[in-house]
């Protein structure tokens, strides 16, 4: 019997890991509830000037969606490895890189993606100038992916430890730091009147060698770290 | 068999690698404080005062080298890692794993002296310069290795997770230098040359490449003292490591 | 300005990491020769204690 097409494997994969998310729909709201917390505690703890907060709000509303993604990072692999589905993958007809590349596409989707698309509420509590909205968008949208392909090849080291989700922040970071600093740096870019489509551009690169790079990286990750 | 290749085979082997250890730790650490000695006398008694700076520059004479290790140890780390994984070769997992609480050292002393610098130059002990930033990136990825490496039970597979972060993080250690770079660019328009060490006489220069091949052998000192602990402690229950620590037969 | 503090603070703080870098692991091996001679220790002991 000959090995599954990629595009067939891939559908089924989706379609599990769509059916495990849906049963569990109402963890869907916990990172949109995080990021919204986020965004409050900086006039909470600033002041509610709006010149102010505008002045910040870019660089927060970047950090409360990087903060919420690497909090759901944990949530990629554990499921899977606790009932030994991640063995079922490693041992599959298809490679991993690619049952992992849907996985995390799946994941984006369902954590970072509803992220995206709220931004425009969240970035309206700290008064983000309106002409600033497109910039912060596309910079969302290129860069939470690229966050979830680089979480999931350090989120697949991690896998095999209990109570990782400390460490798992801690490794992650350093690796976010570029992603943050061209998605934010470009909308203050914007706010300054300076050419930001380049770190746009970056970012878009990043992602596309992320595309082909992270999948294979991730599973190599997890062979090494379950075997 | 090529006599290199073999004595290199015959260096992964548990108890002949011990011994080499104990055999050239001290001239790594001899050799390494020998040549420190000298490059801190040329720095604080034979070099002439900065003019610009008086003598605050001499602390460049270790943040300088020290900073140079801290890259120069990742990459050997890395490197290490990448034969470990691709091999299989115990003893380069060792030895990767030893670089990096060295490298972490140095990536302190670095930021250290720098933030020590600062004090005089800029009146405040940190900033957010894109050099010492990237320095401070440097020791959580270094920490990171340390922290993983620490986290997982099984010695071996440790050491293969963490030499994976070790290679992740080397490959994107330039476009973190690069983001940072950018990131000041954007916050502070012109980048000011803060450590102004582009020009240098050669008259004030050589206690600097002193200092650079002074800290090399003490790395190659610490490197073998630590790796000698690792591989001493993981074979512990091999009859080897019980003569070697004076277990009476 | 004297420049002297920091220069003398600066050079302290390197000789103190390179102490700790020299003793850290000197500590370590020590402690792990005294834990192999302790198990070995242990294991005779048990074996003479089996009777068959």
């Amino acid at each position: 019997m000959s090995a599954p097409s990629l595009l067939a494997a891939a559908k089924a994969q989706a379609r599990r890991d769509l059916r495990l998310v849906w049963r569990r729909r109402g963890d869907a709201a916990q990172p949109l509830l995080f990021a919204l917390m986020v965004v409050a505690l900086f006039p909470l703890a600033l002041g509610s000037d709006p010149q102010q907060l505008a002045k910040i709000a870019p660089g927060v509303l970047w950090v409360a969606v990087l903060l919420a993604g690497l909090l759901t990072l944990d949530s990629l692999y554990r499921g899977d490895l606790e009932d030994g589905s991640l063995e079922q993958m490693l041992l599959a007809p298809v490679p991993l890189a690619w049952l992992l590349a849907v996985r995390v596409a799946v994941h984006w989707a369902t954590t970072a993606l509803p992220l995206v698309l709220v931004a425009p509420l969240l970035a309206e509590f700290l008064f983000l100038p309106g002409e600033l909205l497109p910039v912060l968008m596309v910079s969302l949208a290129l860069g939470t992916p690229l966050l979830s392909l680089l979480g999931a090849v350090v989120a697949a080291l991690t896998v095999g430890i209990r109570r990782s989700g400390m460490l798992l922040a801690l490794l992650a970071l350093p690796l976010f730091l570029p992603v943050l600093v061209f998605g934010a740096g470009s909308v203050m870019a914007a706010a300054q009147g300076l050419p930001w489509a380049g770190a746009l551009l970056l970012l878009a690169a990043g992602l596309v060698l992320a595309l082909v790079l992270a999948p294979l990286a991730a599973a190599a990750a997890i062979r090494i770290a379950l075997t | 068999m090529n006599p290199v290749l073999l004595w290199f085979h015959q260096l992964g082997s548990p108890p002949t690698f011990d011994r080499f250890a104990a055999r050239w730790t001290p001239w790594g650490f001899g050799l390494g404080l020998l040549g420190m000695a000298i490059g801190i006398y040329g720095a604080l008694f034979m070099v002439p005062a900065d003019y610009q700076q008086g003598d605050s520059f001499r602390i460049l004479y270790i943040h300088v080298p020290a900073a140079w290790m801290s890259l120069f140890v990742y990459g050997l780390m890395a490197v290490y890692a990448a034969i470990a994984l691709i091999w299989h070769i115990k003893l380069c997992e060792i030895l990767a794993m030893a670089c990096a609480p060295i490298g972490a050292l140095f990536t302190a002393v670095t930021l250290a002296t720098g933030s020590i610098w600062g004090k005089p130059m800029w009146g405040t002990w940190w900033d957010w310069d894109p050099r010492l930033t990237s320095e401070l990136v440097l020791l959580f990825l270094y920490l990171g290795v340390i922290g993983l490496n620490a986290a997982i039970e099984d010695r071996r597979a440790a050491a293969r997770a963490a030499g994976f972060l070790a290679i992740v993080g080397v490959v994107l250690l330039p476009v973190i230098r690069y983001s940072v770079e950018w990131w000041n660019s954007l916050h502070q328009g012109a980048t000011i040359k803060l450590f102004g060490e582009s020009t240098m006489d050669a008259s004030m220069a050589w206690p600097l490449w002193v200092m650079v091949f002074a800290t090399k052998f003490w790395f190659i000192g610490s490197l073998l003292q630590r790796a000698r602990a690792d591989n001493l402690e993981r074979e512990s229950g091999k009859d080897w490591a019980r003569a070697a620590a004076g277990v009476p037969r | 300005m004297s420049y002297l503090e920091y220069v003398i603070g600066a050079y302290a703080v390197f000789a103190a990491y390179l102490a700790w870098d020299f003793l850290v692991p000197r500590l370590r091996l020590a402690r792990t020769r005294r834990n192999i001679v302790q198990r070995a220790r242990r294991e005779a002991t048990r074996n003479t204690g089996v009777v068959e």
